[in-house]
Formats: C-alpha cells, structure tokens, sequence
C-alpha cells in the first residue's frame, strides 16, 4: 500500500465566536491547552483520514462546519490546536489566488513573484513563462501594472500561476466559482488533466455537479464532526437526505 | 496547450532544502518591496536618501544654528556624527514601525501561502537594512566633504549592522504578531519610537549624557550599536561598555521575540 500523501489524525481547531472581542495576553500564549475557553467553539474535532497519492477528495457540509478550514490546515496556512496534520510534497493551494499579487508591478513581475513564493525557481518559471501567459489568454498585457487588468483577467492570471505549479498535491476552494463560462470550463479541463497526471486533488465546493464530476471520494463535515468518509456518491446522498429532503 | 505534467513532480522539490526555499521566498518578498518603492515614484533611491538628509540639515539648523550644541555635544564635523546615527536610526525607525502592519498589510498573502511566517518580518528588516546600506557612500562623501576621516574601526561595521538586524529582527517578530490582537499598540509603538529617538544618542553622543543616567542609558541596545557606528569617524565614541551590554540586550531582544512569535503564531493565522 502506497504512504499516504495528507495524514490527519485527531485534527481539531477552535475559533473565537466573537471576532474582536477583548482579549488578554493569557489567551494569546496558552496555545496547547486541549479544553476550550468560554466564547470559543471548536469548528471540528476528532478529524483523521488518510489520503493516498493520485486520489481525489471532496469536502461536503453545510456553511460554516469547516470545509474551509480543513482545505487551510492542508495547505499549512492555519495550525490544528490538537492533533496531527502531515502533509507529504508540496501543495499548490487554489485559495484566494490573487492574494499574492501586487497591484503596482507588472503582470510579468507578478507571475515571478507569486511563481516563486509557491516554490519554483526562476528556471522554472522561466520554462514555464510562455504556457502560462497562454492559459490566462493575455498576451498582450504582460508588462501592464496588474492594477489595470480587468477583474477577470486577474483571476484567469492567478489561476494560471498556481495550476502551473509542479506540485503533487492540489488544493481547491470555490475558486472555480469566477471567471466567464469558457474559462471556467478551461480551468475544469486543466484540473482533470492534472488528476490524469497523477495528482492528488482536494476540494472544497458547494455544486454537486462539480463534486461529483472531479472526485471519487468525500468527506463529510457536520455538527464539527466528521461524519462520513466514503464514496463520494455516498457522501452526497447522505448529504442531501440530511439537508434536502 | 498545456505543458505534459511530468511523473516525478515533488521529487526535485523536496531535494531543496528549507534554508534554500526560506531564503528564496525571503529574497523575492524584499526584492518585492523594494521594487515596488521605487517603481512607483520617479526619484526612487533620491528618497531613501533625501528623507534622512533633510532631517540631518534640520537637526544641524536647531541644534548648531540655533543652540550652538551647548557647547560641546557631539563630535565635529558634527554633520557626519549626526549622519552616522540618524542613518541607523532611520533603518530601526522604519523596521519597527513597518512591523506593526507586517501581518495586517499582507493579510491576503498570509492566509494564501505557506511560507515561514518570520519571512514577514524579517523581510522589513532585509529590505529596510538594505536602503540603509545603500545611503553609506553619502555618510562617506558628507564625512570626505567635510574633511572628516575615516578610522580602522570602520571595521567594526559589520558588526554593529549584524547586532542592530538581530536586534531590530527581536523587536519586530514581539511587535507584528501582538498587533493583531492589540491594534492600540500601533499608535503606542509610534510613540514610543518618537521618544526613543530622543532617549538615544542620536542628536548627542553616549557620553554626553550625564554620569549617573550612563549605566541606565547603555541599556538602550541603540546607544551601543551606535557607537560603533560613529567610531569608523569618531574613534573616541567608541565605549565597550554600552556595546557589550546592547549586545547581550540584541541576543535577548530576539530570544524573546523569537519565544512570542511562536507562541501566537496559531492564533495570528486564524485572526486574519
């Protein structure tokens, strides 16, 4: 049996309810402590899953039981308060993908920039410069201030950089929901092409269609909990009897 | 038209080590943020310059023009003296207020990727120690120009610029993450900055303040720093005394502010 790729075992992390609410220097240093402090709430608990290398994952759940959450804690953006979260490779994390770019540099400097912070080296990116210019379709725009592209093209621009990234393991998080009909369907295309190749896909949407079309396998998020981790037709007809019936 | 996704992706990737991935992301940020200063205004490197050079005339005007230095502050020409400490002084000034938005101004970026989060600290310091290196050649034309000279403790620059960066570094990594939670400490830490550049040898030397006030002055990490610094042209500013005590202060500095980052790390990344 092939090493699993994302290991998760015992994965729990709380929230503060209320955002900007007093805080004292207390709170801020006692990271460890396992029993939760009044005014948080643990956004799940318990969490464990392997994921083996070239499978495709799903999240499901309603609004707020941490899909997200779990997607940022595989992406090493935010730290499990308990439990262990092992991921193996690198990821290239399609979460807010247009955070890393600057409006005042060109979209040259920016593909650079964004490239190598996500891991390439400049050869790489270099090799790579040409494609991924292509995918975004703008050509003509490569040494105009980021700032003056239209909305659209600083979405395909991002989603370019990050899919170009040769990393095994990918990371999804409602991003595809931007971005007009043909490119949305070219981002599809350039997804599945990647889990052809072999990549390990996890991902967080709330269209079925788009569930069911990518992954084999969900995880199901409910009440803090994970409640089910299966096929990911299972998944979503427990899902649906839960919520939509 | 897409590049064939190679079989072996991630084998390369992890031959890299963490030093080579954390000086690159390291690198690019400040390159980043120096490209952006001076890509987005016309006189670009002028600036970096300008700014202390205008403060360094102004302070001449007040205390030379004016106060005559009372007599006998500083060193002569007191131009340079007062340039090597205000050209430090404008790179841990910067450094430090910086820090309070480290988090804040690059909260997208955070929350996207999974870099060392000391990088955005350190990154201010880099970038800021980088523009204070580059207006050196002006303190050493003023201190030319001036008919100033140079000493062989010139030497012990680099010294005094390893001990301001673990110092400045220190303070930083207590300052961005505890901003987070406390946004009044932006304004405090201001204030505080305006206080110290008066509470340090900057405008007067170390050993122009009052005796008794020395032993509790040198625990001002700066004063020894800058002492150092003012030795290359002034060899009688030199004093180990506050430099082995600003030392010792820089090493705890970033004990501490190496303890604190840890420990609010988790939660600065979940309060973005």
């Amino acid at each position: 049996m092939p090493t699993p790729v994302i290991r998760v075992a015992d994965a729990g992390i709380r929230f503060r309810r209320n955002r900007g609410g007093r805080r004292n220097f207390k709170d801020l240093f006692s990271g460890n402590t396992r029993r939760s402090r009044p005014g948080e709430f643990w956004a799940f608990r318990n969490v464990s899953f392997d994921v083996l290398p070239g499978e495709a994952i799903g999240v499901v759940g309603r609004n707020g039981q941490g899909k997200s959450t779990l997607l940022k804690l595989v992406a090493g953006v935010v730290i499990a308060d308990e439990g262990v979260v092992k991921v193996t490779g690198g990821v290239a994390p399609l979460i807010e993908i247009t955070g890393g770019f600057v409006n005042d540099l060109t979209v040259r400097d920016n593909v650079y920039l964004t490239a190598g912070l996500h891991g390439m080296t400049k050869r790489e990116i270099e090799e790579r410069f040409d494609d991924i210019i292509d995918f975004a379709e703008i050509g003509d725009f490569v040494d105009t201030p980021y700032k003056h592209l239209s909305s659209g093209m600083k979405v395909r621009i991002a989603f370019s950089v990050i899919s170009m990234l040769e990393e095994p393991i990918i990371l999804v998080d409602e991003v595809l929901a931007v971005g007009d009909r043909s490119f949305k369907e070219k981002c599809y295309r350039r997804i599945e092409e990647m889990l052809a190749g072999g990549r390990t896909l996890f991902f967080v949407s709330h269209n079925e269609k788009d569930l069911r079309r990518f992954c084999t396998r969900g995880l199901y998020l409910d009440k803090g909990k994970l409640v089910l981790d299966g096929p990911i037709d299972e998944v979503l007809d427990r899902y649906n009897a839960q919520y939509h019936s | 038209m897409f590049v064939p996704v190679s079989s072996d992706f991630g084998v390369r990737r992890t031959q890299r080590s963490h030093l080579t991935r954390y000086r690159h992301a390291l690198w690019l940020l400040t390159k980043r943020d120096l490209r952006v200063r001076y890509s987005t205004s016309a006189l670009g490197y002028v600036w970096s310059i300008l700014d202390p050079l205008v403060m360094a005339f102004i302070y001449y005007f007040v205390f030379v023009v004016v106060f005559q230095r009372g007599g006998s502050v500083g060193e002569d020409p007191y131009i340079v003296f007062l340039l090597a400490g205000l050209l430090p002084w404008m790179w841990f000034n910067g450094a430090v207020s910086d820090s309070t938005r480290a988090f804040i101004r690059e909260a997208k970026l955070v929350r996207s990727t999974s870099i060392p989060r000391t990088i955005w600290v350190n990154r201010l310091v880099l970038s800021k120690g980088i523009e204070y290196v580059a207006a050196l050649p002006v303190l050493l034309a003023f201190a030319l120009f001036t008919g100033g000279s140079l000493n062989w403790n010139a030497l012990l620059f680099p010294l005094a610029i390893v001990m301001q960066a673990v110092l400045t570094i220190g303070i930083g990594l207590i300052v961005a993450p505890l901003v987070v939670f406390f946004r009044d400490l932006e304004r405090a830490v201001k204030l505080v900055l305006r206080f110290l550049f008066y509470a340090s040898p900057i405008v007067y030397g170390f050993s122009d303040l009052p005796v008794e006030l020395q032993p509790l002055a040198a625990f001002n990490p700066l004063g020894g720093i800058f002492s150092l610094y003012r030795s290359a042209f002034f060899p009688e500013q030199l004093n180990w005394y506050p430099v082995v005590i600003s030392a010792i202060m820089s090493v705890i500095f970033l004990v501490v502010g190496l303890w604190v980052f840890k420990k609010s790390e988790r939660t600065v990344l979940k309060e973005l």
